[in-house]
C-alpha cells in the first residue's frame, strides 16, 4: 500500500516537474537575456559610431556645396561683366524666353484658319526675338540656342500665316458680291452656307454681314465645316432677320 | 522495493529542485524592460542613421548638380569670350 502511494507521489511530483520546465522553456532565459542586452547594446555602440561618421561626412559635403555655390556665383558674374548685362537682365531674359517658349507651344497647336487670329501677336513675337537674337545675352550658347529654335519655330507660324487665302470684294452691279455668293463660289468654299465662315474671319471688317464693301480684302478662313461659334452667329443673324427690322 | 524508493526519491527530488531553480533564473520585469528600453532606444538611432543618410544623398545630388553648372558656366564664358574676340 506504502509502495503503491509512493509510486503515485512521484508520479503527481514528475508530472508538476514537467509542467514547469515547459512553462520555463516559453520565458526568456537569463542567457539568452544577457546575450539579447549585450547584442543591443553592441549595436547601439555601432550606431552612434555610424551617425558620427555621417555628420562628419555632411559637413564635408555641406561646405564642398557651399563653396561650389561660390564658385558658381564667381563665374557667372564674370560672365555677366564680360556681356555687360546685370543678372537682373539675365533672368528678364530668361522669363521672356519661357513665356514665348510656352506660348509658341499654344500657337503650334492651333490650325491655320484659328492662327489668323493671332497673326500680330506672332509679329509682334517675331520683332521681339530679332531683339533678343541682337541682345549681348544671346551670345550665352544656351539662351542664343533656345531663341534660335523660337525663330525657326515662329517662321514656321509666319509660313502658315501666308498661306492664307484672300478675296478681294468686287462691286454688286458687275460681281454680284456678298458673303453668300463669295461662299458659294467654286474656288472659295463651293458652298453658300459656309458664309458665317468669312464674316466671322473678318469680324474686324464686317459688321453687319449684309454689308460689304467693294474693294475690301476679305480672309477665307481654311476648314470644310462651321465652327461652333460660326454657327451660333449665324443662328443669331437668322433670328434676328426672322424678327424683322421693327426689332432691330 | 521499497528499498529502490528512496534513492529513487531522492533522485527526482533533486531533478525536480533543479529545473523549479533554473526556472526561477529567468530575467526579472526589470530586466526585460531594460532591454525593451534599449531595443528602442537603437530603432532611433536606426531612424536617426537612415535620415542622415538620405540628407547625404541629396546634398551628393545638389554638389553634382552644381558641379554642371559651374561646367556649363566656364562653357559659357569660352564661348564668349570667342564671340566677342571674333567681332
Amino acid at each position: 500500500m506504502k509502495t503503491t502511494a509512493m509510486i503515485l507521489i512521484l508520479t503527481a511530483f514528475a508530472l508538476l516537474v514537467g509542467a514547469a520546465s515547459s512553462i520555463a522553456q516559453e520565458k526568456m532565459g537569463r542567457d539568452e537575456w544577457q546575450s539579447e542586452m549585450r547584442n543591443a547594446s553592441n549595436r547601439i555602440t555601432s550606431l552612434h559610431k555610424e551617425g558620427r561618421d555621417l555628420d562628419s561626412q555632411k559637413i564635408v559635403l555641406q561646405s564642398q556645396l557651399t563653396k561650389l555655390d561660390a564658385d558658381v556665383k564667381t563665374c557667372e558674374d564674370a560672365l555677366y561683366a564680360m556681356l555687360g548685362v546685370t543678372r537682373a537682365d539675365v533672368q528678364a531674359f530668361d522669363k521672356d524666353l519661357n513665356d514665348m517658349e510656352k506660348r509658341v507651344g499654344e500657337l503650334q497647336r492651333m490650325t491655320d484658319a484659328e492662327l489668323v487670329g493671332y497673326k500680330d501677336e506672332i509679329n509682334r513675337m517675331n520683332e521681339r526675338l530679332k531683339e533678343m537674337a541682337a541682345s549681348k545675352i544671346a551670345l550665352i550658347p544656351r539662351y542664343g540656342d533656345r531663341v534660335h529654335s523660337l525663330q525657326d519655330k515662329v517662321a514656321a507660324l509666319m509660313k502658315s500665316l501666308s498661306k492664307e487665302k484672300t478675296y478681294t470684294v468686287g462691286t454688286w452691279s458687275r460681281d454680284r458680291d456678298c458673303l453668300w455668293n463669295i461662299a458659294r463660289k467654286k474656288d472659295i468654299y463651293d458652298n453658300a452656307w459656309m458664309w458665317p465662315k468669312i464674316w466671322q474671319g473678318n469680324r474686324d471688317l464686317i459688321k453687319d454681314p449684309d454689308i460689304i464693301k467693294p474693294h475690301w480684302v476679305l480672309k477665307i478662313p481654311e476648314g470644310k465645316e462651321l465652327s461652333r461659334d460660326e454657327k451660333s452667329a449665324a443662328n443669331r443673324y437668322y433670328r434676328k432677320k426672322a424678327t424683322g427690322p421693327a426689332s432691330q | 522495493m521499497v528499498k529502490l524508493l528512496k534513492p529513487l526519491l531522492a533522485a527526482a527530488l533533486l531533478c525536480g529542485g533543479m529545473m523549479l531553480s533554473s526556472c526561477s533564473s529567468g530575467p526579472s520585469e526589470e530586466e526585460l524592460s531594460k532591454l525593451a528600453e534599449l531595443k528602442k532606444q537603437a530603432d532611433q538611432l536606426q531612424s536617426e542613421v537612415e535620415n542622415k543618410k538620405a540628407d547625404i544623398g541629396a546634398l551628393t545630388k545638389q554638389i553634382a548638380e552644381r558641379n554642371s553648372k559651374l561646367q556649363q558656366c566656364q562653357s559659357d564664358q569660352e564661348a564668349v569670350k570667342k564671340a566677342l574676340g571674333g567681332k
